[in-house]
């Protein structure tokens, strides 16, 4: 009898029911589009942050000190030690290899340039510009290509970059201008013949310099397999209280925490264990720069999503309210047939609960839907389907729309039958 | 129906205070709508401003240099003063100068001279030990207060030491040490006046940091260039293509948002007014009844929705101003103030929902039959 009266209640009741399920749908669909945006939007902005560039470099430990002013480094290419460029792909073997997106090494050098008559010297640096990079571990096969462009998105190439091995540069903006180098030139460095293959303009320094592959930097000095340091781009969580401690000195149980959290810190602090003799840094301009607007933006992001589960709650509480008051004169036709309260109260909380299930579900698969479709538009890559978000949105759902309507149903039951039959049609 | 008694606004009053519980539940929802719209306009309307103030955490955007391909030519004297005339009252221009000095083993090293005050609250990002007393030791004659790098500390071995600059020497001591991850690690700082004092050196660089677009920033520069000639002035490309692309990301990610949010808001408004006509049917049976054209009975019914989504429009504005309010204070720790100029905006789309909510239960009023419902069937 019981589930009879439910069925027929949803078959002879359509028009009624809509307006509660399309509050319940909506009001879902919103919360579950907004919270899937509210918590993967900092994995987004980290994402946009990588336009910074580096955010962690990694120098040799004993090197001497850079004399550097206004972007060029004048200390005497001579001076202080290298890293080896053959270990570096060890950085893509840290408990954080994934988050490393970027890894570029750089050799600043000085060179002569002979262009025409005139020979000068000029500040040059050797980059990787698209270096494929194999594991360590030859089983596995990764590779993956990395170089400075991806790590300077803010360099403007015209022409080509050099390419590895070869004998091809290419030449800061400035320095072209000054020198009238033009794409195609063959000029001399270093006494050998080299290709212009593309002309750089940054808006620093670099467009004073050559750029260079970094083997014919490291031939240029004699020092083959020599790297000055390494610039790394690496997602990272924005730092808190527990990533500005000293690893060393944290309890095993935190310091396991700090490790395994994608801070620069941990980062650099793995980078450093597996390249002995290294000092690992994270460029703080950078690191806490993206810390604070990535802290930000999920923060208002967040604050938004609460808005919208107000907003929800407050649209479903609203309608369930709705749906018990058109009904009070069933109810009060139940009643005079002899139907306890609990029997009515239980009739539309059962009723209600198969509204909120169905709309819970119906309302998560459109809002993930929803969020992918957002992502897509506003980052250029969906935010993937969250099922975490499936049992707080129909848990939710249940709550709000039971929360709603039971005072109307209370109030409902509470009502004289004959009154109620008498007042309204 | 032309009696006195029976007029429009009595007829709104009477029936407005008659059902109190009703007409307090329709506030509510058009007040909720008003609040929450008025919240999300005003923080879509101030973020451009509040998110390119955080970005303040990147530091200088623009660089200012002498002009003179060998490096280190000055500045006019009065540049400093120039800069900050033209770049705005909100801008921080800090300026710098450098010089590579010998430490007592020979070694080179780079010194700068800045105003402390001033690059404490434009590099955030420096974790300092301790910062030196702005007014130090310079007339006392011992030895000047520095800001030491962590590589240079590491490398002078100790905290009093000498620099000699042309033959010049200057006895220093390090009152704390700087850690910023770049050339700043290899660098001692001291204060301006000390340095110039020492070196004869006149700043060369100044670094501006001018909070706002890409646009903005590019009219600033457009500004400086003018009023400061013979200097090079170029804008930080890594910091301002990278600011306007995660800006203008936020700015859509909130707009679907507010979109999203304003349309549970509106269904929620529909709900609470289909409710009141259902629980007034007889009400307006009765004015049926009693000879009421049927447009009269609609006039009615729209004016009293009107009225309230007005009345809950001033509400909802100053609430949804606290809210506002309240999230920057939270979020930005900044206040948002109250933008005026959303105020029609909100008015428009709480009017607009609340008549379109009215329409649907419009549909059951004309259905209406007065003699049906009035026998209580």
């Amino acid at each position: 009898m019981f589930s009879r009266l439910i069925l027929e209640s949803f078959l002879r009741q359509r028009r009624r029911k809509l307006l509660a399920a399309l509050a319940i749908l909506l009001g879902t669909t919103a919360v579950t589009a907004m919270l899937a945006i509210g918590t993967s939007v900092g994995d987004k902005i980290t994402r946009e942050m990588a336009a910074y560039g580096a955010n962690i470099v990694v120098y040799p430990a004993a090197d001497a000190l850079d004399v550097e002013i206004g972007g060029v480094n004048v200390r005497p290419a001579t001076a202080g030690s290298y890293l080896r460029e053959n270990e570096l792909a060890k950085i893509k073997n840290i408990f954080w290899r994934n988050n490393v997106a970027d890894i570029s090494p750089e050799l600043p050098v000085t060179a002569s340039l002979t262009s025409g008559q005139r020979t000068v010297q000029v500040p040059a640096t050797g980059y990787w510009f698209q270096h494929t990079l194999h594991s360590t571990d030859p089983s596995s096969g990764e590779s993956w290509t990395m170089g400075a462009p991806a790590l300077h998105p803010w360099w403007k190439l015209r022409g080509a970059w050099p390419r590895e091995g070869s004998s091809e540069i290419a030449v800061g903006s400035e320095l072209a201008r000054q020198l009238q180098l033009h794409i195609g030139d063959t000029v001399l460095a270093q006494g050998q013949p080299v290709r212009v293959a593309g002309i750089v303009s940054s808006g620093d320094a670099t467009d004073r310099t050559l750029l260079v592959p970094l083997g014919l930097a490291q031939r240029w000095i004699g020092h083959p397999g020599a790297v000055r340091r390494v610039y790394v781009g690496a997602l990272t969580k924005p730092e808190d209280a527990l990533a500005r401690k000293n690893p060393d000195k944290l309890s095993p149980k935190l310091r396991d925490r700090w490790y395994c959290s994608p801070y620069a810190n941990s980062i650099a602090y793995q980078i450093q264990e597996v390249l002995p003799n290294t000092r690992a840094e994270q460029i703080r301009r950078i690191a806490q720069g993206e810390g604070t607007i990535l802290s930000r933006i999920s923060g208002l992001m967040l604050l938004v999503a609460l808005a919208a589960l107000v907003a929800a709650g407050l649209a479903v509480g609203a309608s369930m309210t709705t749906a018990i008051v058109e009904r009070r004169q069933e109810i009060g036709l139940m009643r005079a047939l002899g139907a306890t309260r609990v029997i009515i109260a239980g009739l539309f909380f059962v009723e209600i609960t198969v509204l909120a299930v169905a709309g819970g579900v119906a309302g998560y698969l459109l809002g993930s839907a929803l969020a992918h479709h957002i992502g897509d538009q506003v980052f250029g890559s969906p935010i993937a389907f969250n099922p975490a978000l499936l049992p707080a949105t129909l848990l939710l759902s249940l709550v709000v729309s039971l929360a709603g309507s039971a005072p109307s149903i209370w109030q409902a039951t509470q009502m004289e039958p004959a009154t109620v039959l008498r007042e309204e049609g | 129906m032309s009696q006195k008694g029976l007029s429009l606004p009595l007829l709104l009053r009477r029936s407005l205070l008659h059902r109190r519980g009703r007409t307090a539940a329709e506030m509510i929802a058009l007040t909720v709508s008003a609040a929450v719209a008025t919240a999300l306009l005003t923080l879509y309307a101030s973020l451009d401003q509040k998110l390119h103030h955080q970005f303040r955490a990147f530091g200088a955007n623009i660089v200012v240099t002498g002009q003179s391909s060998a490096g280190n030519a000055g500045l006019p004297a009065n540049a400093l003063e120039i800069a900050r005339n033209t770049a705005g009252s909100d801008a921080r221009v800090v300026p710098f100068v450098y010089a590579v000095a010998q430490t007592q083993s020979g070694a080179p090293i780079v010194v700068a001279g800045t105003d402390m005050a001033a690059v404490r609250q434009m590099n955030s990002w420096w974790q300092v030990s301790h910062w030196p007393e702005t007014r130090n030791s310079a007339g006392t004659g011992g030895p000047v207060e520095v800001l030491t790098g962590v590589r240079a500390a590491q490398a002078l071995g100790s905290d009093r030491f000498e620099l000699v600059y042309n033959g010049k020497v200057l006895s220093a001591q390090t009152a704390g040490t700087l850690r910023s991850g770049d050339a700043d690690d290899s660098r001692v700082y001291l204060p301006l006046d000390i340095f110039e004092k020492w070196t004869g050196l006149t700043p060369t660089t100044l670094e501006i940091q001018a909070a706002g677009s890409a646009q903005h920033v590019q009219t600033v520069l457009q500004r400086l260039r003018r009023a400061l000639p013979g200097t090079e002035i170029h804008a930080v490309h890594q910091l301002v293509e990278a600011e306007s692309n995660v800006v203008s990301r936020t700015r859509s990610l909130m707009l679907s948002s507010l979109v999203l949010i304003a349309m549970t808001v509106a269904v929620s408004v529909l709900a609470t007014l289909t409710a009141s006509v259902f629980e007034r049917r007889r009400d307006f049976a009765v004015m049926k009844a009693l000879g009421a054209a049927q447009h009269r009975v609609i006039v009615i019914f729209l004016a009293e929705t009107v009225l309230l989504a007005l009345l809950a429009l001033v509400c909802g504005y100053v609430l949804g101003c606290g809210i506002a309010d309240l999230i920057g204070e939270w979020n930005f720790h900044t206040s948002i103030a109250p933008v005026w100029r959303v105020l029609p905006q909100v008015a428009l789309l709480n009017v607009v929902v609340a008549l379109l909510a009215a329409a649907i239960p419009m549909r059951l009023l004309r259905r209406l039959d007065p003699a049906t419902l009035l026998r209580g069937e």
